[in-house]
This record gives C-alpha cells, structure tokens and sequence, in this order.
C-alpha cells in the first residue's frame, strides 16, 4: 500500500533534516507513486527512466518544500515538470526528423510513445492535424502515402504533423 | 551536496535511491521572502546607482514633482510588488497557483501609454490639452534606457533565486522575471529624473516594463530550467 499525504510530509521533513532511514523509504515510497502516476501518461517502457529522472529532481529541490503546504501536490508539480520536459526533448526529436523528411523509419519505440503520449489529447485537435499525426506517426505511413490517402499535399501533412504535435505539448504544459 | 551527473537509468532504482540516501545532508528551505528579501535589496541597489549616476531629484521632497510623477510611479510600484510576489512564488513547484494580479496590474500600466497615444493624435488634430510635442521630454527616450539598464540588476537577482528553487512554469517565471524587473528597475532610475511631464512619464517611464517582459520571456527560460 502506497503511503498515505501525513506520512509523506512527515518523511519529506525528515529528509530535509538530513535523516538518512527516512529519505531511504521515502524515496521508496514516492518512487512506487511515481510509477502509478506515469503508467497512464507514457509508454511502459519509459516509465522507470521518467522515475529515476523526476527522483533526481526531487532530491535535488528537497529544500523548495515548505512543511506548511501539502507534499503531493509538490511532487505532482515536479513530476509533470519533467514530463513536459520528456514531451518537449521527444518533439524536438520528432520535429528533426520531418525537418530530414525521414518520418517513416521511426522507430517502433517512437511510435508507442508518441502514441500514448498523444492519444488523450487528440480529440482537441483539428480533424487534418489529428489524421496527418495518426497515419504517419501512429500509423507508420511515409509522408506521400498519408498524402495520397487524405488528398493533402506532402508538405501540408508536415506542417499539419508539426503544429499538431507543437500544440499537443502546449496543450498538455498549459494544463493544471 | 546534489545528483546532477546522476543519468536516469544508469543504474537501478534501488541502487540510486541507495546512492542518494548515502549522501543526504541537511538542506536550508528555500522561503519565496527569501526571493523577495534579494529582489527589494537590488531594487534599492538599482536606486542607489542611479542616484549616484545620475544625482537624486528632490522634486518628490519639495513638492515640485506632477500628479504623473506619482501616478506613473504608483503604477510601476504596484506592478513591481505584484510581478514581484508572483515571481518568488513560481520558485516553488504548487499546482493550480496562479493568479491573475499581475495581468491585470500590467493592463492597467499600460493605460498611460495608450492615453499618451491618443493625446499625442489629438495634439495633432489641434486639441491642446495641457501638452504638446514642444515639452522638452516627449522625445527623451533615453530614460527608457537607463531604466532598461537599471532593470538588469533586479533581473539578475531575480534569475539567481528562480535557480535557486524549482520553477515549474520556466515561460511564465520568464514573463514574471522582466515586468519585475522592468516596473522596479523603471521606479528606481525614475525618482531621479526631473521630466515629469505627461508624455515623458507616461510612455519613457513606463516603456521599460514592456521591453523587459518581452526580451526575459524568452531570454530567461534557458536560464532558470533545471
């Protein structure tokens, strides 16, 4: 069983103070929370890197907790921090590879990902910028073959592709 | 003592928890007064230097200084303090703690400019209103320059606390750290000049706080990620 806000708050004072049993199973303990929190966000098999990376974070910030607010939501704030972060560094990714016009080798991992990264969201999207996404990034189609399937034109899927996924990530960054 | 160099994924969860746990030491809470503490000692720096630079108007002592010289410098005072406040709050990761203060602060900053605006058109249409393109300061722009510079210094110090804490908004942060910046910045050089005239305070004195928001919006992000 996951602990519980109270004993959070009280391991998270601890560790400030420089207890080190404390730290050890609050660690632990935000760890298993973080997985929980990230299992419905990303791909399976990203989840433990994006743990260990937010778990840096956190040990690292330990002191911009203040013991007069609630902890969660202050590991929330990180956690979707660098969530965000993992979006912008796997966009940017995503952008260089249209800029290259090599879409269609994606990886199979890349696929996943963007899929279960994308696929909340997709619904806010315009009709031509979600479909330009779904065939060539979930689909697996090469930029002329969603070209010829939607009647768009080759660099209007790019661009389609490219502002969809740009807006998906602010979308995602301006949400409470 | 912290884990920068640490890679996710080098090594198992349990071996970097063990990792970090060995070299935990007890750390000072980072306080959002703490970031406003820094941010009025630079401001009152700011005025320092420019009083020195520039000599201190005595205006506001003797009474001699216009209804603009405090209306503009009310302004700027209330966008400081509200940006200010908003700013050192960004250092700490919260979720849904945002509030709207500042933009409505900002917005009724730029009243003045507007109003300068449209004073200037009606000039030109023959209006006088008490003004006119001959008052020395309509074309002093300098001013907006030396509270650009005198800006910096906030801003730096402004920048050194967000690194300090964990801003989770690096964007907004960014917008924070130059109407900060630029409204105390503008406030510290502009109780040393003697040009109070409408013109010159509404749109020189006040410029400074829309140029530092634009330019640290995107200037300061880089800066503060962590």
């Amino acid at each position: 069983m996951l602990a519980d806000e109270p004993t959070f708050a009280r391991l998270m004072k601890a560790a400030q103070d420089g207890d080190k049993p404390a730290t050890n199973v609050l660690l632990s303990e935000a760890g298993l929370w973080l997985e929980r929190y990230f299992r419905r966000r990303i791909a399976a098999d990203a989840v433990d890197d994006l743990v260990q990376d937010v778990l840096i974070a956190f040990y690292n910030k330990r002191a911009t907790w203040d013991p007069k607010r609630p902890f969660l939501p202050w590991l929330a704030a990180i956690a979707r921090y660098r969530w965000i972060d993992h979006l912008r560094k796997h966009y940017r990714h995503e952008a260089k590879e249209l800029m290259e016009d090599d879409a269609v080798e994606d990886s199979e991992e890349d696929v996943v990902t963007a899929r279960v990264s994308l696929d909340r969201l997709f619904t806010h999207l315009p009709e031509k910028q979600a479909k330009a996404i779904e065939l060539v990034k979930i689909g697996g189609l090469s930029i002329r073959e969603a070209s010829q399937k939607t009647g768009q034109s080759e660099s209007l899927i790019k661009v389609n592709i490219h502002r969809g996924i740009k807006k998906l990530a602010a979308m995602v960054e301006e949400a409470e | 003592m912290t884990m920068k160099n640490v890679k996710p994924g080098a090594m198992n969860r349990e071996d970097l928890i063990a990792a970090m746990t060995e070299e935990l030491t007890p750390v000072r809470r980072i306080r959002p007064r703490d970031g406003a503490a820094l941010i009025i000692f630079a401001t009152v720096v700011a005025a320092i230097g420019c009083s020195v630079v520039f000599g201190f108007w005595t205006g506001m002592i003797d009474g001699s200084a216009s209804p603009f010289f405090w209306i503009s410098n009310g302004l700027l005072a209330i966008v400081g303090a509200s940006s200010a406040t908003a700013l050192v709050a960004s250092a700490v990761p919260r979720v849904g703690a945002r509030n709207s203060s500042t933009t409505w602060s900002t917005a009724m900053l730029s009243v003045l400019p507007i109003a300068a605006i449209i004073t200037l058109i009606s000039v030109e249409a023959g209006h006088d209103h008490g003004t006119s393109m001959s008052d020395a300061g309509a074309l002093y722009w300098e001013c907006a320059a030396y509270g650009l510079a005198a800006s910096s210094i906030v801003a730096l110090a402004a920048i050194m606390f967000l690194r300090r804490g964990a801003p989770v908004a690096p964007d907004r942060s960014g917008w924070l750290v130059g109407l900060t910046s630029g409204a105390l910045g503008a406030l510290a050089y502009n109780i040393t000049c003697p040009l109070d005239g409408f013109l010159h305070t509404a749109i020189w004195h006040v410029v400074p706080v829309f140029v530092a928001g634009v330019f640290w919006r995107y200037a300061a992000p880089p800066l503060i990620r962590w």
